[in-house]
């Protein structure tokens, strides 16, 4: 399994009347592409946050890739993360002022493989594949096109090989083209390097390239919420 | 990679980080500079007399007999009488003993009669003898030796005449034009008050004062050369007289009997002593000045925290970015403590360029104007550590941002 929840309850500590997520029971399995769709507020980012190990759950258990994630230090948990989960936003992916060969880098910092002049050919190798022109690699990532920025992103969430890629509405800053043409990059991606791909967004419609859709509402039991997208 | 991120998110906040390293920049300067200037001056005062054992003038303050012996400030209150002189230098501890008389001027610098003993055995700095540029002592009655800065300055050169007025001020109008000097040497400069003395004999002295009394002439009586080497010449009074002693352990036991002398209020001092103690007083500017250029340096420094302070708000989507591909907390703090360093250590490489650039094209003009002489060199052991502890103290202010950076960091 590549993600098994038993028993969560969160809420933020701001808003302790306010139970943003309560999960039973949910599991994914390793190698799925799931898509996961729920409406504006109804806590995807939140349930993200407990699987990247920066939220803690108020009770219950969070696994990932077999690892309990209350178990480890804070220490270890960046570690974890670092090395094994891959992230792509809606925004605000990039460090604006790095150019975008740097900003991949830089997510290669905190993982434990740090062979910089390997790693920089891979990053070319990644760039190449995702359809970035190579006149744009020196330049700061605040001046590229937001259809860039988000492949950019992609290269940065798949160079350290993570066996999870957690994708948070990638799409939803892009028009129909650019987000066809990301999710025509991104999914033979995750398929060739054999990874978990969890992508969640409000937009139901980019649920056909998936091969496991469930929507949020159907294991998130808090109840007074919309459900139903 | 985390120097680079430093870096590179400072210069994308030029506007702020230029002007925060600006205030840095000047703030070393300044600070840098009084306490440059500050041991400059301490040492170039302690070193404006060596090798002297002793200096006795007519009873008055410490600080008064120094200041008007060696800087040439002030005017002394009584003379000493020749007798006295005398007396006091025959004690057999006494290696020798160089008097001094004081009174005339020319052209605001002052006048000094003295011995052939002045030029043999007055020492400065790290016990240097005064050195001829050009020309040597003094050995008629009417020769003058000029220090550096009167000869550079009022471009006398060997065999000019010069006209010693009554008196010290610049503008006095009792001349002793009736009998000019002929320059016949001019000392080495030596950054001390030397530069800006004229040396005559003691018989000169006396032998322009012949018809003057109390600092009126009174008789108008043509004297030539061969008639003045005929009347006496003996002073019957100097100002003071520096001794050097045969060993430095009798010191204090000349000085007791010295001051202890009975036909005559005298007084001997320790130049070291009186040169500390009158470095003390000077030292409360110093330090006011040093307490104000540290002051500058704390508001530079709140300045980059302030600024740095600010940015972690602009900067939220960043940390939650860093968070996001594992960076641990710390690694925020690191990076603004960072950034603070930066610059400070720019801050610090080009207030230290600046103000050795501005030394080197001032020196020629301290010197030629005020005989004063600065060192450009800055690299000195104390202004490596005070640029140790700016630094440090830099550190220590940005702990406030980095700080918030790292909780900034947690939370998210
Ligand atoms: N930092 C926070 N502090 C307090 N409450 C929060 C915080 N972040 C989110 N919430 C609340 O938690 C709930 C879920 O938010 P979340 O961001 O997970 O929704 P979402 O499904 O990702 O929505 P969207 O599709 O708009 O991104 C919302 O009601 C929101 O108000
Ligand atoms: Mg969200």
């Amino acid at each position: 399994m590549a993600i098994e929840l038993a028993d969560i309850r969160f809420h933020y500590p701001s808003r302790a009347e306010h139970t943003v997520l309560n999960v039973p029971s949910w599991s994914l399995k390793t190698g799925t592409q799931a898509f996961v769709y729920g409406p504006s507020g109804g806590g995807k980012s939140t349930l993200l946050g407990l699987l990247s190990g920066l939220l803690s759950p108020n009770s219950g258990q969070v696994r990932v890739l077999g690892q309990c994630l209350d178990t480890l230090s804070n220490r270890q948990r960046d570690q974890f993360r670092a090395a094994n989960i891959g992230y792509v936003f809606q925004q605000f992916n990039l460090m604006p002022y790095l150019n975008a060969i740097d900003n991949v880098l830089l997510a290669t910092q905190f993982s434990q493989s740090n062979n910089r002049g390997g790693k920089e050919n891979e990053v070319k190798v990644l760039f190449n594949a995702l359809n970035i022109p190579e006149n744009e690699w020196q330049i700061p990532c605040r001046d590229l096109s937001v259809g860039q920025q988000q492949r950019v992103a992609i290269a940065r969430a798949l160079i350290n090989k993570p066996k999870l890629l957690i994708a948070d509405e990638p799409t939803s800053s892009l028009d129909q083209a650019n987000s066809d043409a990301f999710m025509k990059l991104l999914m033979p991606m995750a398929a060739d390097n054999n990874m978990t791909l969890l992508f969640v967004s409000h937009d139901h419609s980019l649920s056909s390239y998936f091969t496991s859709v469930e929507s949020l509402g159907d294991f998130n039991q808090v109840e007074g919420i919309n459900n139903a997208s | 990679m985390l120097a680079k991120l430093a870096l590179q998110s400072l210069l994308d906040r030029k506007g702020s980080a230029m002007l925060s390293l600006l205030a840095m920049t000047v703030s070393v300067f300044v600070l840098l500079a009084v306490e440059h200037i500050r041991h400059q001056t301490k040492d170039n005062f302690s070193n404006t007399v060596s090798g002297v054992d002793l200096i006795v003038g007519a009873r008055t303050g410490n600080i008064n007999l120094l200041l008007y012996s060696v800087f040439r400030i002030g005017s002394p209150t009584n003379n000493i009488r020749w007798q006295t002189y005398e007396n006091i230098t025959s004690n057999k501890l006494v290696k020798w003993a160089i008097p001094i008389s004081l009174g005339d001027s020319h052209k605001g610098y002052r006048v000094l009669g003295t011995t052939q003993d002045y030029f043999e055995y007055f020492s400065y700095g790290k016990k240097n003898r005064l050195e001829f540029d050009q020309g040597h002592q003094f050995d008629q009655l009417f020769d003058v030796v000029l220090g550096a800065e009167v000869a550079n300055k009022l471009g006398y050169s060997l065999g000019d005449k010069v006209a010693l007025a009554h008196g010290i001020a610049t503008t006095s109008f009792s001349m002793h034009d009736d009998r000019p000097f002929t320059v016949v040497g001019i000392l080495a400069a030596t950054g001390t008050p030397v530069d800006q003395t004229l040396h005559v004999s003691l018989k000169g002295i006396e032998a322009i004062h012949i018809d003057w009394q109390h600092g009126v002439k009174v008789a108008n009586t043509e004297l030539t050369q061969s008639d003045l080497e005929k009347v006496d010449l003996q002073p019957k009074s100097i100002t003071a007289f520096m001794l050097g002693l045969s060993s430095k352990m009798a010191t204090f036991q000349v000085q007791r009997s010295i001051n202890e002398y009975a036909s005559e209020p005298v007084v001997a001092i320790l130049p070291g002593v009186a040169l500390s103690e009158l470095w003390r007083m000077i030292g409360v500017l110093e330090n006011t000045l040093l307490l104000v250029s540290i002051l500058v340096f704390i508001a530079a420094c709140l300045g980059v925290s302030s600024m740095l302070l600010a940015s972690i708000r602009e900067r939220r989507h960043e940390i939650q970015l860093l968070r996001i591909i594992g960076s641990p907390p710390y690694f925020l703090f690191l990076l603004i403590e960072l950034e603070a360093l930066l610059i400070t250590l720019l801050g610090c490489l080009l207030g230290a360029t600046l103000l050795m650039a501005c030394l080197a094209s001032l020196q020629g003009y301290l010197v030629a104007e005020y005989g004063i002489y600065i060192a450009s060199n800055i690299l000195t052991k104390h202004s490596g550590y005070l640029l140790m502890s700016i630094i440090m103290a830099s550190i220590v202010v940005a702990i406030i941002p980095s700080l918030s950076g790292y909780r900034k960091a947690r939370e998210s």
